[in-house]
């Protein structure tokens, strides 16, 4: 029974598995029109998915049964997922060319990855994503590895895949050697981290570590330890100091779709991980239920965690700001805009409040929305058949395609954070999130930090207005498919539009962070409509 | 002697707190009166509908008449509202939540500044002709804006809708963050509706000049704001005054708050808070010295001067020192010299503007100085402790101020632009001009005080009371008034014996007349700049009888009845000086009578009677250099502008080329050049680790992933593991 319902609850990852499998057998397909039609098919599924999504977490026997810490946060988070995955869906069709299919099905124009629909760039896409999803209904630590790896060991082969260049297969290198002992690292805590509390069980480790806690030793170090080693392991998925290294050249070396996914998708499987992880210490001030049935109010993330929080990330809001001040190129540009915006999202966690992790969830779809914008600008447009890569290729844009322009504009105000676009909310929640538990400091250097990126989002913003054009960035031309540019505009006006329901979005998050941990068990099993868990789905 | 001012006040004042001090009553919280709100909403309403008239190019008058039917309705809804209003008895209406901020409960710790509507008297009687005259105005520039339809039409009217709205927050308003509120936005509009024609230069000029001047202002009027949170606790009035409630009988009773043991404590900034004010209120009412752009703001059309100088915009600076003139008070118990500031700097005004006004051609220029000096004299009232006199007399002036502008305007309509007095004389004989004529000869007998008129009887409260008040040199300023409404009287009738005097019709035609000067006719306005004109001489006469005793005085009422008087002792050591043997509130009427008819009689001789003598003394000035320095230091206006170019401008400008250089070169060059330099030393330094090899990043990962991990021992050792 419990194993029905457990599944009950990884539907839409089931559902994304066989879009997997489906488009990979599809993408080989002797008939070109079935090959076209691979990324309307995992768009389907992706729909499906997030459409699943809604009615399996409005089913309370099956959260009940779920044995997870956070049981409806794959609720949240499997609808940005989901949602996410189409824009990129769009954006990886951005680049391909019928005509040039047709010259390379006839054998007269030499095989480029950028130029064809491929069905396996597609199966990968969407067994990331269902990696992604997986994570979510992590129930124990093997589960979390697994998923993560899921998540991220497709995407090794979509950077190689992603253009016919010697630098993408070097950047596919270089992430697939560093994700590895990215790996090594977690699992490393991993198994101090069971070591130290007996138990794989998340819930179980909570139990321990509050058990610990409340002890005289306090938690063992070998918990502590092991934690610190297992987020740092994460960090390489979410591109914080000290793991950030590979971003710049991985996202430099990848096509401008794929270099849209890997800012995104990693993070989000990242940040779901991180906040799992750090459940198990608790959220300051959250009352919870033990297995024994007893009700008490947790302590939030011990001194040495939260001060290696603090620290990474302050460096890798800093760090990431100082390495994009200078950069000429975008796509190493947005590496360190991802990494700062690492940091911000961060002090979410360092906060240890639920309040943060709300407004943490909150800042992941903010920060989503707008890296969608500026890469179906970026997808969109294409220079003699190559990506735009470089400042100079957008220089003048405005007066050739003032509709980019402006949503590149709008992407950049997002990332500075100007009200009222979305990017404003999101900071404004971390911020306030890291004020109240206390850690001004490290909102101001935040503060700072935000100030200092203006200067290069105004950049990416001004030089398409300002700048005259040049023979080089006159060459650009709009892509040979129009959905990237769609994409663009649509998450462009979402930045502008989605602020006005700030308020249910963030219930949204706030909600799927919350189930099963407020209420009496006994109300939790009666499904009426007073429920928290029940609010949002009628909502 | 108490003046009767006082005699009123002790016997209104219902009760007086010890120490001698009327008390400022607790607002009443009035949630059934929330309909008040639509004397905001109409206007707002009406601006979004202009707006959108803009934007689809409406060809027309749907915008005009938008406009006119907001302002009269929110005019009603103010009736109304004055209707239900228990005098003496402040009420808050409370709209809805906007800035609330509490980090606790008492004053200090919270920031709080809903949208709510401060009801009390004062407010009332504002709102009454700001919405009244508003209409009016409104009206009269639906005909008069007419030729632009399809063109400015509707922004026309969409920023004045924005204009009356932002007044109404202003007036309105129950914290002084609405009141700030309505001050940027009376700056934004003004600044719109100045720079209306948008494609004359000097149009351009006058908006920015008028923008940037009341920036100055704004900046110390958010600084008092500030100062008052930081000393009182709270935006709000009701808060305010029940603070000062506190402080006023411990200032009266002759000790500085906090002086003594238990007694509360008041920072020194709080006798700051009058003179940030005061900035603030200057710049938007156009005193000396933020004076000069009133005179260039009547490049807007002719209503919005009207607007600015009648009901709007200048009688916003009274209005906030009426406001919260306890808290002058306060300052003035304690010994400052914040009121005798602002009397001073408003009789220094109204007598530099009347002698600039002297020597102007410009017949709307002419008008601009008068305002300057007519404010000078409400600053004065302010000054000197006459508050009722200085709101009585921004009554009077707005009527009488906005029928000589729009007076004015219809001869500008009618005279293809032509101003000057010197090139039209014998107006009246024209057909179709009687109503303009006289409606004209009536604003100016009141702006020239003529006996017996309203603005006789209203610069005769603030005058005499000059003398009543003891002060620094309030005698002096008394006598400076009464020498400056002997100049207004001259050159307002220099002004109408010029242009409608004279013995034959002679009109040169204005800039705009395309033609031959020969064919030139002026054409008469309509029935409906008419019919407002007529309304407004007809408001003119009404707002005498509230200058007769016993008629019932219910402006007196009204003013005393508010914060502009509240919270003054019921009695205070006033100089009791006869003035030419009686009370100066007696005699007051017969010596500024008598200046007014001596300048009205110069008019006469020289611009009706015998205006060839005029030109002859004219000859006679230029003969000597020196003689020839004051007509042209007149016309000059004092060299105003030209001082504040080479006071302000030039140095702006020298320090910006400065700033410029420095900006270049240190900032540019040694800090950001440097700067840049760090990331690229630190570049070189672990160049072996980020040349893009994988070792160096796995090394630079691992080397991260020690110092972090020994970061957080090192944490848990000092810290435990908790």
């Amino acid at each position: 029974m419990e194993m029905v319902e457990k599944l009950t609850l990884i539907t839409p990852d089931i559902l994304l598995f066989v879009g997997a499998v489906v488009v990979a057998v599809l993408g080989l397909s002797g008939s070109r029109t079935i090959r076209q039609a691979v990324p309307l098919i995992t768009g389907l599924f992706l729909i499906g998915s997030v459409v699943v999504t809604q009615f399996v977490y409005a089913d309370p026997a099956a959260l009940e049964s779920s044995g997870l810490l956070f049981p409806k946060i794959g609720g949240y988070v499997k609808s940005l997922t989901g949602v996410v995955g189409l824009g990129l869906v769009a954006l990886g069709t951005g680049t391909v060319d019928r005509a040039y299919e047709r010259a390379v099905a006839s054998g007269s124009a030499a095989f480029d990855p950028l130029r064809v629909v491929r069905g396996e760039y597609h199966a990968f896409l969407l067994l990331s994503l269902a990696g992604v999803m997986l994570v979510c209904n992590a129930t124990d630590l093997i589960w979390l590895f697994l998923a993560l790896e899921l998540s991220v060991l497709p995407t090794y082969v979509m950077v190689a895949l992603s253009r016919n260049n010697r630098r993408a297969n070097e950047s596919a290198i270089k992430y697939f050697f560093l994700g590895a002992m990215s790996t090594a690292l977690f699992l490393y805590g991993f198994a101090m981290l069971y070591g130290a509390t007996g138990s794989l069980n998340f819930i179980e480790i909570r139990d321990v570590l509050a058990t610990q806690a409340a002890g005289e030793a306090g938690i063992a170090p070998f918990a502590v330890v092991g934690m610190g080693l297992a987020l740092l392991g994460i960090f390489f998925k979410i591109s914080a100091v000290p793991m950030h290294v590979y971003a710049p050249d991985v996202y430099e070396g990848a096509s401008n779709p794929m270099t849209g996914f890997l800012s995104i998708v990693p993070k989000i499987a990242g940040f779901v991980a991180i906040i799992v992880l750090c459940g198990t210490f608790g959220w300051a001030g959250r009352e919870q239920i033990t297995a024994a049935g007893t009700t008490m109010v947790q302590e939030g993330l011990p001194a040495p965690i939260s001060a290696m929080l603090w620290m990474v990330a302050v460096l890798t809001m800093t760090l990431g700001n100082i390495g994009a001040l200078l950069q000429k190129s975008i796509k190493r540009l947005v590496a360190y805009s991802g990494i700062t915006h690492s940091g911000y999202m961060l002090i979410g966690i360092v906060a240890g409040t639920e309040n943060g992790t709300d407004a943490l969830l909150f800042y992941l779809a903010a920060y989503s929305l707008g890296n969608l914008a500026l890469f179906g600008v970026l997808a969109g447009l294409t220079r003699m058949g190559q990506d735009i890569e470089s400042f100079d290729d957008l220089a003048g844009l405005w007066r050739t395609r003032p509709r980019m322009a402006t949503m590149m504009a709008l992407a950049a105000g997002s990332f500075v954070g100007m009200p009222p676009l979305i990017g404003f909310w999101g900071k404004l929640m971390v911020f306030i999130a890291g004020v109240e538990s206390g850690h001004v400091v490290l909102v101001c250097v935040a503060a700072v930090n935000s100030a200092i990126s203006s200067w290069y989002y105004l950049h990416l913003a001004g030089v398409p207005v300002v700048r005259m054009s040049t023979p080089r960035s006159e060459s650009v031309t709009n892509g040979p498919r129009m959905a990237p540019r769609l994409v663009a505009v649509i998450c462009g006006v979402g930045l502008l539009v989605v602020p006005v329901f700030t308020t249910p979005l963030y219930e949204f998050a706030r909600t799927s962070m919350r189930y099963g941990e407020l209420e009496e068990p006994a109300a939790r099993s009666v499904a009426s409509p007073t429920t928290p868990g029940r609010e949002l789905d009628q909502g | 002697m108490l003046s009767p001012t006082l005699a009123t006040l002790m016997t209104s004042a219902g009760e007086s707190i010890p120490g001698g001090v009327t008390p400022i009553p607790e607002a009443a919280r009035e949630e059934s009166l929330a309909w008040a709100g639509l004397i905001l909403l109409f206007p707002a309403v009406s601006a979004i509908i202009c707006g959108l008239c803009a934007a689809c190019r409406v060809r027309n008058r749907l915008p005009g008449w938008t406009t006119v039917i907001a302002l009269a309705s929110s005019f009603v809804v103010v009736c109304l509202l004055y209707g239900q209003h228990q005098a003496g008895q402040p009420t808050v209406i409370h709209l809805f939540d906007w800035i609330n901020f509490s980090w606790g409960d008492g004053t200090f710790e919270s920031v709080r500044a809903n949208f709510a509507l401060y009801v009390d008297d004062l407010s009332i009687f504002w709102m009454l002709f700001v919405t009244g005259l508003g209409t009016c105005i409104a009206f009269y520039a639906t005909e008069y804006m007419d030729d632009d339809r399809g063109k400015g039409y509707s922004r026309f009217f969409a920023a004045m809708s924005i204009f009356l709205l932002a007044m109404c927050s202003l007036v309105l308003g129950d914290n002084l963050v609405m009141l700030y509120l309505g001050w940027e936005g009376v700056g934004l509009a003004s600044y719109l509706l100045i720079s209306y024609y948008y494609t004359r230069q000097s149009a351009i000029d006058a908006g920015k000049k008028a923008f940037i001047m009341n920036r100055i202002g704004d900046l110390g009027l958010a600084v008092g704001i500030w100062l008052i949170w930081y000393n009182f606790g709270t935006l709000e009035y009701d808060g305010l005054f029940q603070a000062l409630n506190v402080y006023l009988p411990i200032a009266d009773a002759g000790n500085l708050p906090g002086t003594e043991i238990g007694q509360p404590q008041l920072g020194w900034s709080a006798y700051l808070i009058p003179w940030f004010l005061m900035v603030g209120a200057f710049g938007k009412s156009a005193q000396f010295p933020l004076m000069t752009w009133l005179p260039d703001a009547m490049e807007g059309p002719t209503p919005v001067s009207a607007l600015i100088h009648a009901a709007t915009m200048v009688t916003a600076g009274i209005y906030l020192i009426a406001r919260t003139y306890p808290i002058f008070w306060l300052e003035m118990e304690a010994g400052g010299y914040a009121l005798a500031t602002v009397g001073w700097i408003g009789g220094f005004t109204a007598l530099l503007a009347a002698t600039i006004a002297l020597k102007q051609y410009d017949m709307k220029r002419v008008l601009a100085y008068s305002t300057l000096s007519q404010l000078g004299y409400m600053f004065m009232g302010l000054g000197v402790v006459q508050t009722f006199g200085a709101c009585f007399h921004v009554y009077t002036h707005a009527f009488f101020k906005a029928l000589l502008f729009l007076c004015s305007g219809t001869i500008m309509h009618g005279l293809a632009g032509q101003l000057d007095v010197r090139r039209i004389s014998g107006l009246r004989m024209a057909k179709g001009w009687k109503v303009v004529t006289w409606c004209m000869f009536v604003g100016g007998l009141w702006l020239a005080a003529f006996p017996f008129t309203a603005g006789f009887f209203s610069k005769d409260e603030i005058l005499a009371q000059a003398f009543v008040q003891k002060g620094p040199g309030y005698r002096a300023l008394g006598w400076i008034g009464i020498v400056t409404a002997g100049l207004t009287a001259y050159y307002t009738f220099r002004v109408w014996f010029r242009v409608f005097g004279g013995r034959t019709l002679r009109i040169e035609p204005g800039p705009e007349h395309h033609g031959d000067p020969s064919s030139f006719h002026p054409h008469p306005p309509g029935w409906r700049m008419k019919s407002i004109l007529i309304l407004l001489t007809i408001g003119c006469f009404a707002a005498i009888s509230t200058g007769y005793w016993g008629i019932g005085h219910w402006i007196k009422g009204m003013v005393d009845h508010s914060s502009a008087a509240w919270g003054m002792p019921l009695h205070w050591e006033e100089g009791d000086i006869p003035f030419f043997g009686g009370d100066p509130h007696w005699t007051m009427y017969f010596v500024s009578g008598t200046f007014g008819l001596i300048g009205l009689a110069f008019a006469a001789y020289f611009h009706l009677i015998n205006r060839r003598s005029a030109e002859r003394l004219d000859e006679l000035f230029k003969r000597n250099f020196i003689t020839n320095l004051i007509p042209r230091t007149l016309e000059r206006k004092w060299y105003l502008d030209e001082v504040y170019n080479a006071l302000v401008r030039i140095p702006t400008y020298l320090s910006a080329k400065f700033f410029y250089l420095f900006d270049r070169l240190v900032i540019d060059g040694l800090l950001v050049g440097g700067i840049a330099r760090i990331p690229m030393f630190l570049g070189r330094v672990f160049q072996p680790l980020q040349g893009g090899a994988l070792q160096g990043y796995a090394t630079t990962m691992a080397g991260g992933v020690t110092l972090v991990v020994v970061w957080m021992i090192w944490v848990f050792l000092q810290k435990g593991g908790g």
